[in-house]
């Protein structure tokens, strides 16, 4: 399998994840997310019997539930520390529109 | 090219509403009632203080785990159930990958391709007839969390906006029917039977001021031109936060598709989907911002979440709790009580509690039609002038039935019935203590003799139109009656009267 990603996938992903590349950078990034994939690839060696289920995770336990009781939250003053801005009520970000 | 161009504008012009079919898709949101968040312990209430119900999971911190809150399942499989669903045996969780700053986490936790519900449906109709019965299809339903609140700077001024992450991580689901409404007052018809049987099997409060409930449409045209059948490129109107918002959103956006393809000629072939908002004060749809990148939301399954399995067994206990549905009810009380199609109509859109405040207090004075003419005006108008609940009402089914039941036995007329219910009401008595405390008591044969003797020697008028046939003339002496004794029964006195004077039957 091939795993050649051009410019424009590339220059598509960044976007995506709200990163602005140069072209320089852009070229680079298609190489290195090109030779993760072949990485990756290496899984599609392995027979897998027609017969298997698809699996999903990292774990063949399923239901893990917590009943629906109110814990205490954390307190905005320690949470909005993590903010980049706020006004000690809400956080703050550059203007959105729609 | 499609063939589609070859329409000319003076064909296009010619269509007439006949040869246009409206097609319309709902997807709608409700947040489920649960106390806790969708996976974290965060309190759901609304109207609180930004940002004071949220923690690592809901802010999206590294290492912090969410863990499903299992009423959210339980009420989505609820749901699912009474909307006819086929509930999946095996779900998945899958993150949905998009950028916005009310998702701290840069991605929503939803299910792609294992819905906790399947194919359903939902049957429709209109009292009034203004479409015929029909089905619409549910295709899915979907459980996942809610995103926050951002607020704008509406100055102009270019100002930061502000987020509230108190409702992220709330749990919704998604209910995506197939497009199978042909008009605004269908649309309309399904959301109001929607939220009848969300609030029915208390699944949601369906607040749609509170966002409780929210709907979007997708809708289009089919127009059938000189055999030529085209279709208008598809809308989804957001914002639609009323169900008249809705009617009036779907309505308009049919004529301007009309006006649109009348001018333009465009059709569906190459045309993306387009997102408009509805704008209730300028009563427009009004197009959004095109995205310049079509949306890519790279789903995965979730690492951090483990797949849910739901038995058989579980699937039939929620299905035992669900109860009787608002459309079986509604034929119940018309066939085992008599009630009109009307007076049932009326009753089972008041919600469960008020259905069951009416059977408690039927069954306590035995008689259907009075119980239903009290419930449905004395108390609806109490409950609407005081804009408050069922349960709030301070009589309750017991005391009603009670007072019904001295009604019916005549031991008081209804005018006196609504006196002794004022009584109650005001002082917090019951039946028995509001009529001793009005002084009521039968009033016996003699009294009643000579109560209508001093009528009719006080009212000559009346005795000679009676004597010359106009018997209803005896309606005027009822007032009269009353102000002299207050207890006297109304049909009662007319009886009495009609014998005195010899024109019995
Ligand atoms: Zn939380």
């Amino acid at each position: 399998m091939s795993n050649a990603i051009d410019r424009k996938t590339a220059l598509h992903v960044g976007k995506l994840a709200r990163l602005e590349l140069t072209d320089a950078q852009a070229d680079a990034s298609a190489k290195h997310l090109a030779s993760i994939l072949s990485y990756v690839d290496q899984l599609a060696e392995v027979e897998v019997p027609e017969d298997i289920e698809p699996f999903f995770g990292a774990t063949e336990s399923v239901n893990a539930v917590r009943d629906d009781e109110v814990r205490p939250s954390m307190d905005r003053e320690t949470i909005l520390r993590n903010a980049p801005d706020s006004d000690g009520e809400f956080y703050r970000v550059p203007p959105v529109f729609g | 090219m499609n063939t589609n161009t070859q329409i000319s504008a003076a064909d296009r012009e010619a269509v007439t509403a006949a040869e246009v079919t409206t097609i319309i898709g709902l997807e709608v949101h409700v947040q489920l009632q649960t106390k806790s968040k969708l996976f974290c312990g965060c309190s759901t209430l609304f109207g609180q203080e930004p940002n004071t119900q949220t923690c690592p999971v809901c802010t999206g911190m590294p290492g912090s785990l969410p863990v499903l809150n299992k009423q959210a399942l339980k009420l989505s499989i609820k749901t699912g159930l009474a909307l006819n669903c086929e509930i999946a045996k095996h779900t998945k969780w899958d993150r949905k990958n998009y950028f916005y700053p009310d998702l701290p986490k840069g991605y929503q936790i939803s299910q792609l391709d294992q819905p906790i519900c399947g194919v359903g449906y939902l049957d429709i109709s209109d009292s009034d007839g203004a479409f015929e019965p029909k089905r619409v299809e549910i295709e899915r339903a979907h459980l996942e969390e809610d995103a926050g609140k951002s607020s704008h700077d509406e100055s102009g001024r270019g100002g930061k906006s502000k987020i509230d992450l108190n409702r992220t991580g709330t749990p919704l689901l998604e209910i995506v029917t197939r497009p199978d409404m042909r008009s605004a007052a269908e649309a309309k018809a399904f959301l109001q039977s929607l939220k009848m049987i969300l609030t029915y099997i208390e699944v949601s409060d369906c607040n749609m001021q509170e966002g409780s409930l929210r709907c979007d449409g997708n809708i289009n045209l089919h127009i059938n031109v000189g055999g030529q059948k085209i279709a208008t490129p598809i809308v989804e109107i957001k914002n639609m936060n009323s169900f008249r918002a809705a009617e009036r959103a779907l309505d308009y956006e049919v004529k301007r598709q009309l006006a649109e393809w009348k001018e333009t000629g465009g059709t569906i072939e190459g045309a993306p989907k387009r997102t408009f908002g509805w704008d209730d004060q300028a009563e427009v749809t009004i197009a959004q911002r095109e995205k310049e990148e079509a949306a890519d939301y790279r789903y995965f399954p979730d690492p951090d979440l483990i797949a849910v399995v739901t038995t058989d067994e579980q699937i039939d206990a929620i299905r035992e709790e669900i109860g009787t549905l608002p459309s079986r009810l509604r034929n119940d009380l018309v066939r085992e009580h008599q009630l009109s199609e009307y007076d049932a109509n009326v009753l089972v859109n008041q919600g469960r509690g008020v259905v069951d405040y009416f059977l408690s207090v039927a069954k306590t004075c035995d008689n259907s039609k009075l119980a239903i003419n009290w419930v449905n005006q004395e108390v609806l108008r109490h409950l609407n002038e005081t804009n408050s609940a069922i349960d709030q009402y301070p009589i309750g089914s017991d005391g009603m039935g009670d007072l019904l039941k001295r009604i019916t036995d005549g031991d008081l007329d209804q005018t006196r019935g609504k006196d002794v219910l004022s009584a109650m009401m005001e002082d917090s008595i019951d039946a028995a203590a509001a009529i001793e405390k009005l002084g009521i008591r039968q009033v016996d044969s003699s009294e009643l003799d000579s109560l209508c003797q001093q009528l009719l020697d006080a009212n000559p008028k009346v005795v000679a139109q009676v004597q010359e046939g106009k018997v209803k003339a005896l309606g005027a002496l009822v007032g009269q009656a009353r102000k002299i004794n207050p207890n006297v029964n109304p049909g009662t006195l007319q009886a009495n009267l009609r014998k005195m004077l010899g024109v019995d039957g």
